[in-house]
Parts: structure tokens; sequence; C-alpha cells
């Protein structure tokens, strides 16, 4: 019989900072992008900024929350040391908020942030390795957290190196430490992580069953793959040898679209909730990014490398992690207030614990703030860009409305 | 002699909603048997919608006391199995029309 997962469940006040936090760190990234340009390059300060905003503050955050919960339930075995996420969050709130200020206001200050950050991560991952060591089970997703921990490790120390070098305390090359460590964050925690972990929930909300995993197998082992070449081309300034990672990756992703694609034929659950329209929103994304990269290879235009890496994060990213908010912050403020209460009286169901059209109205905002945003990008066109920040700003209000209601359920 | 029948330890299940989907265990088609002896005991077999249930203590306690709450019953033993895997073909008609898969 399998292990049962609710006896490893953290509390709701150790989960729940995370994403009251992450929530906030979005709005501020929305907010902060109606005044940015739609041309820029990577290397400027302002835009390192925001990309840490985002990553950081909001991926981060929400990613760092929901492993604690989800731990447990894809191991099947609690933490090792549960309690190390009340000190993983001050360390990733302030290095997070230092990094940030740093890169927009005091460059000086960017070695602190990130010092912070390392340890806030190094603790994250050592916990993970520490959890990973309790379980005898080794599915393929399991060693996906096991290989998306290793990576997140090279993304920190190569990202500190990175902050030493801009603060002028170590000669480094910055632009390619600085490939490296976006391909290890984003390719090899990030993306990998939301792979691993949608394997797990997309089946178990849509109740999809007895589907073929082949495709996904072949996806995950494309990634791993691909992401540990790029970071050794970037880092020993081969890069065909980074091309040939790049190719890798992109068969990876279509292979995860696949699986994706089987899992929805398979679905039993039909209705066009919040999380189903999040889905499809953040898939249909992630196609039109990977069809920018390609027609990026091909033409080389910055413009389309921008709108590309635009419909990735706000898109596929973004739309992933909201759209299960709605599943996960109920579930868990339920399982803390009303769980207790059943047989005992009326219980609400998941889905009474949030506004409806508090959720429609984020989701249909942010989804025409990145379909314009990412026009505004492609077509270097400000009007369209400022439009579409303005409809994100908007969509992200929602979301911090309806997740303030939602954590305060039944209090 | 044990009066209590496998009916009634079904509807004393038919008690417990999933929070997820909102319909009870015995309608979705999760509650494969119930073998009750001469002593009325009861020994429910049953199986959850995903292996991956971060309810699946919470819901298999549910159960228990829902079919303790039966007058004169025994012992109750709930024994979660994935074999067959649940599937909705499985589910009562009305579930299998509210999710959208009829």
């Amino acid at each position: 019989m399998k292990a049962i997962s609710s006896d490893f469940a953290p509390p709701l006040k150790l989960i729940s900072p995370f994403f009251s936090a992450g929530v906030i760190f979005y709005l501020l990234s929305m907010l902060a992008l109606l005044f940015f340009e739609p041309t820029f390059s990577y290397a400027q300060m302002n835009v390192a900024g925001w990309i840490h905003l985002f990553l950081l503050g909001f991926v981060m955050m929400i990613i760092f929350g929901a492993m604690a919960q989800l731990i447990p339930v894809v191991l099947e075995a609690g933490h090792a040391v549960v309690d190390v996420y009340y000190v993983i969050f001050p360390l990733l709130l302030v290095g997070a908020s230092l990094m940030v200020a740093g890169f927009w206001l005091m460059p000086g200050i960017l070695p602190y942030g990130g010092l912070l950050v390392l340890v806030a991560m190094i603790i994250f991952a050592v916990e993970n390795v520490a959890t990973l060591r309790k379980t005898t089970i080794r599915t393929l997703t399991i060693k996906t957290v096991a290989w998306s921990n290793g990576y997140l490790l090279l993304g920190i120390l190569t990202g500190f190196a990175i902050a030493l070098g801009l603060s002028g305390d170590l000669g480094i090359n910055v632009p390619l430490m600085l490939k490296a460590h976006v391909y290890a964050v984003l390719g090899g925690y990030v993306v990998l992580t939301i792979i691993g972990l949608s394997l797990i929930l997309i089946p178990m909300f849509s109740l999809a069953h007895g589907f073929e995993e082949t495709a996904i197998n072949r996806a995950f082992k494309l990634v791993i793959t691909g992401v540990g070449i790029v970071f050794a081309g970037a880092l020993f300034a081969q890069e065909w040898l980074m091309y040939i990672g790049y190719a890798l990756n992109m068969l990876g992703v279509f292979f995860y679209i696949w699986q994706i694609y089987i899992i929805a034929r398979l679905t039993v659950r039909k209705e066009m909730d919040i999380w189903a329209k999040s889905m499809i929103f953040a898939f249909g994304t992630l196609i039109v990014s990977i069809v920018l990269g390609l027609v990026y290879f091909m033409s080389g235009k910055e413009s389309i490398l921008h709108a590309s890496v635009w419909f990735i994060l706000l898109g596929f990213i973004a739309s992933m992690i909201t759209g299960h908010l709605y599943k996960i912050v109920p579930f868990l403020v339920w399982f803390e207030r009303f769980a207790p209460l059943v047989g005992k009286e009326k219980v609400p169901m998941l889905h009474e614990m949030y506004s409806k059209e508090g959720a429609s109205m984020m989701f249909w905002f942010t989804a025409s703030g990145v379909v314009l945003g990412g026009l505004g990008l492609l077509f270097e066109s400000d009007m369209l860009f400022k439009g579409g920040a303005s409809f994100l700003f908007a969509g992200a209000i929602f979301l911090f409305i309806t997740m303030r209601k939602m954590l305060a359920y039944g209090k | 002699m044990c009066s209590i029948t496998k009916e009634v330890v079904f509807d004393a299940i038919s008690t417990v909603i999933d929070p997820e989907v909102g319909f009870n265990l015995v309608e979705m088609g999760l509650i494969y048997d119930a073998i009750i002896d001469e002593n009325c005991n009861v020994h429910v077999i049953m199986t959850l919608s995903t292996q991956g249930c971060p309810l699946h203590q919470m819901i298999t306690t549910w159960v228990k006391e829902a079919v303790e709450r039966i007058e004169d019953v025994g012992e109750v033993e709930v024994e979660v199995v994935w074999e067959p895997a649940w599937n909705i073909s499985m589910a009562h008609d009305n579930v299998k029309q509210a999710l959208g898969g009829m």
C-alpha cells in the first residue's frame, strides 16, 4: 500500500508566507513592467533587476512554498527537517529584495543579497536531498527532483560569482557566466521542477488515468542532458556545444508537450474552471514561445528572442503557477481549518473557497496582457507593450485580492 | 447472525464527500467492496482517484468513522487497493455527467 502523505503535511502557517510574499512580488513585477520599454538588452541592470524580482520573488518563492507541501506527496516521506522552511522564507525574502535593490539602485549590495539567497537555496537543496534519502522509491519524478536541486546549486553558485564580478570583487567573464547561470536556474531548476510537478498535479486534478509515460521519460532525459551541455558550453566558451544543448532541450520540451497532449485526451474532468483555463493558456504560450525561439535561431532578430522569453516566463511559467494556486491554496486552507470538522458539521468544497468572478478577471486580464505585451516586444511597439503591462497589472491585483480571500477563508 | 448489510455500509460511506470534486465516495465508484462477517466486523475495500492523494489518510479515517457510526457494528477495517485502478467508468452516471465525461 502507498505510504500516507497527509501525516507529513507541514502546517499552513509555514507555507502561507511563501504564497503571500510570492503574490506580492508578482504584483510588484507587473507594476514595474509599466516603467520598461519594449527594446532592451539582457545585460541592462534594470532588466536583470526585473528578472530577479519575477524569478526569485515570485517564481522561486511560490515553488519553495509548494515544494514544502508537495515533496512529501511526491516522495511519500516526511521532510527531514521541515522547520528549515521558517529560516528559508526570511532569507529568500530579504535576499531577493536586496538583489533587486542592488540591480536597480546600489550594485554594491548585490553580493549581500546574493549571499542570503545562496544560503536559503543551499538549505532548501540540502533539506531536499536529506528528505530524498529517506525514501526508497525511485520514480522518474523523484530522480528529477534530485537533478533539479543539483542544477539549482550550480545556478546559485554561478549567480553568486556574477554578483561578485559585478561589484568588482571577482575577475570573471560575466556574460558567459550569465548564460550558465540563466540556463542552470531557468532550465535546470524551474523548468525541470515544473515538468516534474505537472506530471503529478495535472493528472491528479484532471482525473486522467492509465496514460503511457514514454514521452515524459524522454522529455526528462533530454532536458537534463541538454541543460548540462549548455551549462558546460557556457562555462568553457564552446558555442557549438551550447547549440547541441539547445536542440536537445527543444526536443525535450516537444516530448513534454506530447505527454501533456496524451494526458489531456484522457482527462475526465471537462469543466473549464480557472485551473483548466490557465493550463490551456500556459501550454498555448509554451508552443508560441518555442516557435518564436526557432524563428530567432533562424533569423537572429533580438525582438523575437525577447517575445519568446516573454511568453515562456509570463505565459507558461506564470500561468502554470497561478492556475495551480487556485487548487493548492484552497486545499491547504481546507486541510488546516475544515478537515477536522468533517462529519461534525457542513464543510465547504474547495471550489467554493475562492471567488470565481475574481479568478476569471485575473485570468482574462492576465491572458490579454501576455498577448499584448508579447506583441509589443515582437513589433517593438511601446503602445502595445504598455497596454499589455497595464492589463497584467490589473490581473495581478485580482490575483492578490483572491489570494488574500482564499488564505483568510474560515479564519 | 449480523443484520448489517452491504447496502447499509455503502449508505454510511456515502456521507463521505471528496472535497475536491464534491461527490461522495460511493457515487465516485471508489468503494469496491464491504465484507461483513457474522460478528458484524466490517472490512471495506476501496481505492482513491490518484495514488499521490494528499488526503489519503484522512479519507480512510472518514470512511472508518462513517462505518463505525452504524449501530451494532464490530471492528472496522479499511483497505486501500490500487488494483483495479479507478477510472471514470466506475463512477455513477450523475458524476460522469457533472464532470463532463458523458
